[in-house]
């Protein structure tokens, strides 16, 4: 009798015989044809058959069978199943087939491969022990009916990126802008932002469905900028990371589109990465690392939070956050009001050049007594515009001069006196002696100068990222991608979705 | 070298498929009209691997221009610019709206009908409106002919605008195989188009506020 046999894929065509072995081998465990037939046919699979050689009686005999599955973009693979007939065991089957499928993991760049195996099967255990796989978890009474636990077993593969530098390219779609950047580790290589601020010039704010427009024009030529900054090709990148919330819905949409398919067209891996942890962890690219316990004050045109950041991949609190408008909204309308451009930011600023800051006393959002017990960490920035408002048409209607130095000198002030009081307070309250800002209203002189004095009167380190990487960007989003590969964090599926508003504890999203 | 063709189209659900000179490798539909960001990458991932094909061997990228809904559309859009940037692949727009005539023509042209008329697709805008074309007919190669539109109408503006014209209709769906088609039969004709806009026939939604401060309530007097 002949002991050689020939392994080959399986086919729908083998699904019959399959089902035989499948059923003579598992019983009460089997899975049913349907079940089988999808694992054999679909795309994220890998099956192969045994089947017996040599005598004529006996060839196309099926002896053997067994499963991969491998997601693109997962760096986990499974084997899915295993079975080799009773009259074949003992001569190396079972070992063809799992050698054969772990090569096509190695291939499919999987870092770590697992399986599940009866606890009262030593025969099995020790061919995966042999292969090096380890016991790393026991499911009890996993096997139903027969109450038997799982061994679950773990293969890790010499790892391609962990260890080294590795590159990442970051897309950045949120609001906007549209940011690709390119890091190799802590370093930043590239960093290119395509911003559809001008169109939004005439409606006074951020109008979504022209910035989502925007993005998908501006995608092909910022990517290719980016590569040319970084003096790299799209081979050179080792993974992808994305912006997938929170920000608005259908522009984080085009960036995810692009991430994918990028993915799916390089083959590597893909990372869905927090917006906001984005800003918090772009000080890596300054300094080579994130110095924690921090506090983060990000303000910008879509977001003012206080951020306590223990750890930037672990352990990131939402202390606070605006209850009404975005400090940066705040900025636009009251330019509006007193008649400027947009964005406000940069034209309140010059207008506030010789105007007295204390000329009025506008508002504090949420900074008396009552307020502070339930919103010590919240802003609001919305009876501030209205009080903004309220002046000028006063000052008008009674027919005095109106002096816009004076209101955009003490309207700038208000808010830089309160996000400073606001992250100040966290600071000392949770013994953090350092202050991280971020978001494109960073930009704004008096805030910068306000924090700085208060910062040092309190022995507070305050960190002020460039502002190429406080505003919007893809670097930072690259930034957070690097860091989780470093620390050898899986790559996200390839099914997630935008959230708009995605918290800043999920860091990332599997 | 074969021609590999990836088809894109997110101007409905999401749907992806490879040709390979006229023949079909794989399809896949999703038809999901609010998850394109969610299914692109699987799509696309899961029509290679049916048609047993590396990324890299795709020569070519064709994706639907809509029109069609924006955000969704935008989806398919922005993966087949970046699929074709991933490996070097040569881009195409197809308007999908010709994908769906296309496959109207060839399904009266196998159920024997002798009509010579028009037929006018229509696809939902959302807002109660459709997206439409007219088409007299085929090309010798296959591309559809479009005689009026695209355009975006109430259905009753769009009977009104007919009305007294002979035409059918069609209720079939797109697919990225017909989309393929269209642009294979372009290819033969001459016509096909590197241009990869999308087709949105709407302004943006906003309105540029007409007085610049004019929020908040007046004071009187």
């Amino acid at each position: 009798m002949s002991t050689s046999f020939v392994i080959r894929e399986a086919t729908e065509a083998d699904l019959a015989q399959i089902m035989q072995l499948e059923n003579d081998c598992f019983g009460n465990d089997a899975w049913d044809q349907d079940t089988m037939h999808f694992e054999i046919v679909a795309h994220h699979t890998y099956y192969l058959c045994a089947f017996e050689q040599g005598s004529a009686a006996s060839t196309n005999e099926l002896i053997g069978y067994a499963g991969l599955s491998k997601i693109p973009g997962n760096e986990q693979a499974d084997i899915q199943t295993i079975a080799v007939a009773e009259s074949a065991r003992g001569r190396g089957v079972g070992k063809a087939l799992m050698q054969e499928l772990l090569k096509e993991a190695k291939r499919l760049q999987a870092e770590e491969l697992f399986l599940e195996v009866r606890a009262d099967n030593p025969a099995a255990q020790n061919l995966y022990l042999k292969l090096g796989f380890e016991h790393i978890d026991t499911r009890k009474r996993y096997y139903q009916p027969d109450d038997v636990d799982a061994w679950v077993m773990r293969l890790q593969f010499a790892r391609g990126t962990v260890g080294r530098e590795p590159i990442v390219l970051g897309i950045e779609t949120s609001c906007d802008e549209t940011g690709i950047g390119i890091v190799r580790g802590n370093t930043l290589l590239a960093n290119i932002i395509s911003s559809s601020m001008d169109e939004h010039a005439r409606f006074g704010g951020v109008v979504p469905e022209i910035a989502a427009r925007a993005h998908l024009e501006a995608l092909r030529p910022t990517l290719h900028q980016a590569l040319a900054k970084a003096n790299l090709s799209l081979h050179d990148i080792d993974a992808i990371a994305v912006t997938n919330g929170p920000g608005l819905g259908g522009a984080l949409m085009v960036g995810i589109g692009a991430a994918k398919a990028l993915s799916v067209a390089i083959e590597k891996p893909i990372y869905a990465v927090n917006h906001l942890v984005g800003h918090v962890g772009v000080d890596i690219l300054e300094r080579g690392e994130l110095e924690t316990p921090t506090v983060a004050l990000l303000v910008s045109g879509g977001h003012t939070s206080l951020l306590l950041v223990r750890d930037l991949l672990n352990e990131v609190e939402l202390l606070g956050e605006t209850i009404d408008d975005a400090a940066g909204e705040a900025f636009d309308k009251v330019a509006r009001v007193l008649g400027l451009k947009y964005p406000g930011g940069p034209e309140i600023d010059k207008a506030a050049v010789g105007g007295d800051p204390k000329a009025i006393r506008f508002p504090r959002g949420l900074s008396l007594p009552k307020d502070m017990e339930k919103h010590r960490y919240d802003f609001s920035f919305s009876g501030l515009k209205t009080a903004v408002a309220r002046w000028v048409e006063k000052t008008e209607a009674a027919g005095e001069e109106l002096k816009v130095s004076d209101i955009a000198a003490s309207f700038r002030e208000a808010v830089a006196d309160v996000l400073v009081t606001k992250a100040v307070n966290a600071c000392l309250d949770n013994n953090v002696p350092r202050l991280l800002l971020g978001g494109g209203v960073v930009a704004n002189k008096r805030l910068r100068e306000l924090a700085q004095e208060r910062c040092d009167a309190h022995g507070i380190e305050l960190r002020i990222p460039a502002l190429s990487l406080c505003t919007d960007n893809g670097a930072m989003i690259a930034a957070l991608g690097a860091q989780l590969i470093m620390s050898g964090r899986a790559p996200s599926s390839l099914h997630f979705g935008a959230d708009s508003t995605l918290p800043v504890t999920s860091v990332q999203t599997p | 070298m074969p021609n590999h063709t990836l088809c894109i189209d997110t101007s409905a659900g999401t749907t992806v498929a490879v040709l390979k000179g006229g023949q079909v490798l794989s399809e896949i539909h999703f038809d999901e009209n609010m998850k394109h960001a969610e299914r692109i990458g699987d799509a696309i991932a899961q029509a290679l691997s049916e048609a047993k094909l590396l990324p890299k061997q795709v020569s070519s990228v064709v994706v639907g221009r809509g029109p069609a809904p924006f955000t969704g559309l935008r989806i398919g859009i922005a993966a087949a610019v970046m699929f074709a940037e991933g490996v070097g692949a040569k881009l195409f727009g197809v308007c999908s709206l010709d994908a769906i005539a296309r496959a109207a023509f060839e399904k009266r042209a196998s159920e024997d009908k002798d009509s010579i008329l028009p037929i006018l697709v229509t696809a939902d805008a959302r807002r109660s409106e459709n997206y439409w074309a007219l088409y007299s007919g085929l090309t010798k190669s296959g591309a559809p002919i479009m005689i009026e539109g695209p355009g975006v109408a109430k259905p009753a503006a769009l009977q009104e605008k007919f009305a007294g014209q002979e035409f059918e209709t069609t209720a079939l769906k797109i697919s990225a195989v017909d989309l393929g088609k269209v642009f294979e039969a372009q290819l033969v004709d001459g016509t096909a188009s590197q241009n990869i806009e999308a087709m949105y026939l709407r302004e943006a939604d906003a309105v540029a506020p007409k007085v610049l401060r004019d929020f908040g309530k007046k004071v009187s007097g």
